[in-house]
């Protein structure tokens, strides 16, 4: 009996690494369609390297940026890093939300060098987004840039991550009255949908 | 909500209450056998047995020393007001009679209430102090009286029901006195007069029917029928010729000193430009609208946000308004926008604590409790009066300049936080838009403005006064 159970242990374990990879390979094909268009438009060397850097599981997101007018936000659909846990997924969002170029003829609400100190999400749902002193140096000033670059901030987890329902920005680890001096950042802040344009 | 505890015949608070409360940490020396408290940049040390503080260095006396009992510290109330106020750099005022704890500038008059008994009617009496707006309104058989303040300190008489008066209570919010009218009564005459500077006396009379009502001659004059629960409620009451429902605004130029806020493309600040409109505005309210008007700031200086709201509430203004010019990425922006505070579920959440008045037990045995009125919940209690305020501006700034395609909003802005009144932040312009830079630079331009938020306030004066 104990060689039989082994045999059949053997014979299970064999069925899924085979439907295993079957599925991985089937699973990384998907992925490779859904890959953004920019990838299959890289420059000819690209090509020379066939690609074997391991494909990283994506999923879509909502970013934002400042409409062509400069009065409100424009959700774009983005393909952001899957990852895994709230916190590590809504890093993976600030991380595109700061890396991604925004699509003509919308604007980044972010100033060019922001980067991201660290992120942590409390027992009470509400996600810490702690950014280095670019974001203050360089904003333009403004209480329509500072909604907007806070909103972008709070709206970009808020929206793709709906158990996360405030978000508080921190600037150099610390609490902040403001970003340039409008908009109270003392306190985590709700998605905001009057600033979004449909 | 602070409990205190009775030690000895002494009131007491413990120190991790406070700590609670204030946001301060403690430290504990054990060898020394005292505590330091830490408030922000400043120290408060203190030693079991005797009755001083060490607030940064200066001694202040206590009424008693500190106490140690079962691993908790406690300290005499008075350590609030003499020790942990100048620490904090915020006035903490004890009201011992009402138990009431003021913390930072708000609002809270005392309201002692008497009721003065006449053969065919009864006057309700309200000695106010200091001199507080007040509006009288019907609800159902009721006489509401609202007064325009944070919290009141109140005094009210318990008497046995009458013909005229059946009891005088508490309202239902913390600003609101109720008055149950008795069997007899059908119509009340209100009067206000100042018996000195400081304070304003309230006399309501409540009569039978038949007598003539206060105010002008209405389609349908009271007749013998009595009240039904449907009364519309009655216009507020007219106050005396000085003191209107709007005496005191404070403008505040936004930005200043190091913090320039936006700048045009033509390198205009916008920090200069508010306080040019702020100066404009109040020379317009000083020489025409007879006002108290003060500025937040009268030179380039840097001022916290929440200085400016701290300063508008130390000067009991009745209005707030912060001036602004706007940035945005885009130069195609243009246009004024007037913003009021947006309050969301946490602050609508806190602000109904800070309202309710419960009572926690305390160490020593009894129920009592100190209210604490907090910054963080000051303007949610306005947020009416702000949204008619923004209102009125909006349509003033219409009928001069420009509007943006969004001209009333609401947005988190820390400088409206704090604000103890109707406050509102107006953006004058688009500064990033380079033909609004040099609109916003000239003289022109400014007087439109300041006209524009000049005759806001005139009609929310009117407002008030309704």
């Amino acid at each position: 009996m104990s060689r039989r159970q082994i045999l059949i242990g053997v014979v299970i374990g064999v069925a899924a690494v085979a439907l295993g990879w079957v599925l991985m390979t089937n699973l990384s094909r998907t992925l490779r369609t859904i890959e953004p268009d920019s990838v299959a438009e890289e420059p000819a060397p690209q090509q020379t390297t066939p690609s074997v850097t391991p494909v990283v599981p994506r999923i879509k997101a909502t970013l934002f940026f400042a409409s062509e007018d400069g009065r409100g936000l424009v959700g774009v659909e983005q393909e952001v890093p899957l990852a895994e846990g709230a916190v590590a997924q809504a890093r993976a969002l600030i991380e595109a939300q700061l890396s991604t170029a925004p699509p003509a003829p919308l604007v980044s609400t972010i100033p060019e060098g922001t980067t991201l100190r660290g992120l942590f999400v409390s027992s009470r749902n509400e996600a810490f987004v702690d950014l280095d002193a670019t974001v203050r140096d360089r904003h333009p000033g403004g209480s329509m840039n500072e909604l907007l670059t806070v909103y972008t901030i709070v709206n970009a987890i808020t929206t793709n991550l709906p158990d996360v329902q405030t978000v508080q920005v921190l600037i150099n680890g610390r609490e902040v009255d403001t970003l340039a001096g409008h908009v109270d950042l003392r306190r985590p802040l709700r998605n905001n949908e009057a600033l979004v344009i449909p | 909500m602070l409990p205190t505890t009775t030690i000895g015949g002494q009131e007491y608070v413990a120190l991790d209450d406070i700590a609670g409360s204030f946001g301060v940490a403690l430290r504990e020396d054990r060898l020394a056998g005292g505590v330091t408290v830490m408030a922000g940049t400043q120290t408060i040390i203190i030693t079991a047995d005797q009755p001083v503080a060490s607030v940064s260095g200066r001694l202040v006396s206590l009424s008693a020393a500190p106490i140690r009992q079962t691993n908790r510290w406690f300290v005499p109330l008075d350590f609030l007001q003499r020790a942990l106020g100048p620490a904090l750099g915020t006035r903490i005022e004890l009201r011992r009679d009402s138990r009431l704890l003021v913390v930072g500038d708000v609002r809270v008059p005392r309201v002692n209430a008497r009721i003065e008994q006449g053969a065919s009617s009864a006057t309700v009496v309200f000695d106010i102090t200091p001199a507080t707006p007040t509006k009288i309104s019907m609800e159902s058989d009721r006489l509401i009286v609202q007064f325009e303040a944070d919290a009141l300190e109140l005094q009210l008489p318990a008497v046995p029901a009458q013909d005229f008066v059946q009891a005088v209570q508490p309202g239902d919010a913390p600003t609101i006195v109720r008055i149950l009218p008795g069997p007899k009564f059908a119509v009340h005459r209100a009067t206000t007069s100042q018996p000195d500077g400081s304070s304003a006396r309230l006399s309501i009379e409540l009569l039978p029917a038949g007598t003539e009502p206060p105010g002008p001659p209405s389609a349908n004059p009271p007749s013998a029928t009595p009240p039904d629960a449907n009364v519309p409620p009655v216009d507020p009451l007219p106050m005396p010729v000085p003191s209107t429902g709007l005496r005191t605004v404070v403008i505040d130029p936004g930005h200043g000193g190091d913090e320039q806020g936006a700048r045009g493309p033509g390198g205009a600040l916008e920090k200069d430009i508010t306080l040019q409109v702020a100066r404009r505005l109040r020379t317009m309210i000083e020489s025409r609208l007879g006002l108290r008007v003060f500025l937040t700031r009268d030179d380039d200086r840097t001022m916290s946000l929440d200085d400016r709201a701290a300063y508008a509430n130390s000067q009991q203004a009745d209005a707030f308004v912060s001036i602004h010019a706007n940035g945005a990425l885009r130069p195609a922006m243009r246009g004024a926008e007037v913003f009021y505070l947006s309050v969301d579920r946490a602050d609508a959440e806190a602000r109904r604590l800070a309202e309710s008045s419960e009572v926690l037990p305390t160490l020593g045995g009894g129920t009592r409790a100190i209210n604490l009125i907090l910054w963080e919940t000051a303007q949610a209690r306005y947020l009416e009066q702000s949204s008619a305020l923004a209102g009125m501006v909006e349509q003033a700034l219409r009928a001069r300049v420009e509007m943006s395609p969004r001209p009333v909003q609401q947005a988190p802005f820390r400088v409206l936080v704090g604000a103890s009144m109707p406050a509102v932040l107006v953006e004058v312009g688009y500064l990033s838009n380079s033909e609004q830079e040099q609109a916003l630079t000239s003289a022109a331009y400014q007087d439109l403005v300041a006209q524009g938020l000049f005759d806001a306030i005139m009609q929310f004066r009117s407002h008030l006064e309704r």
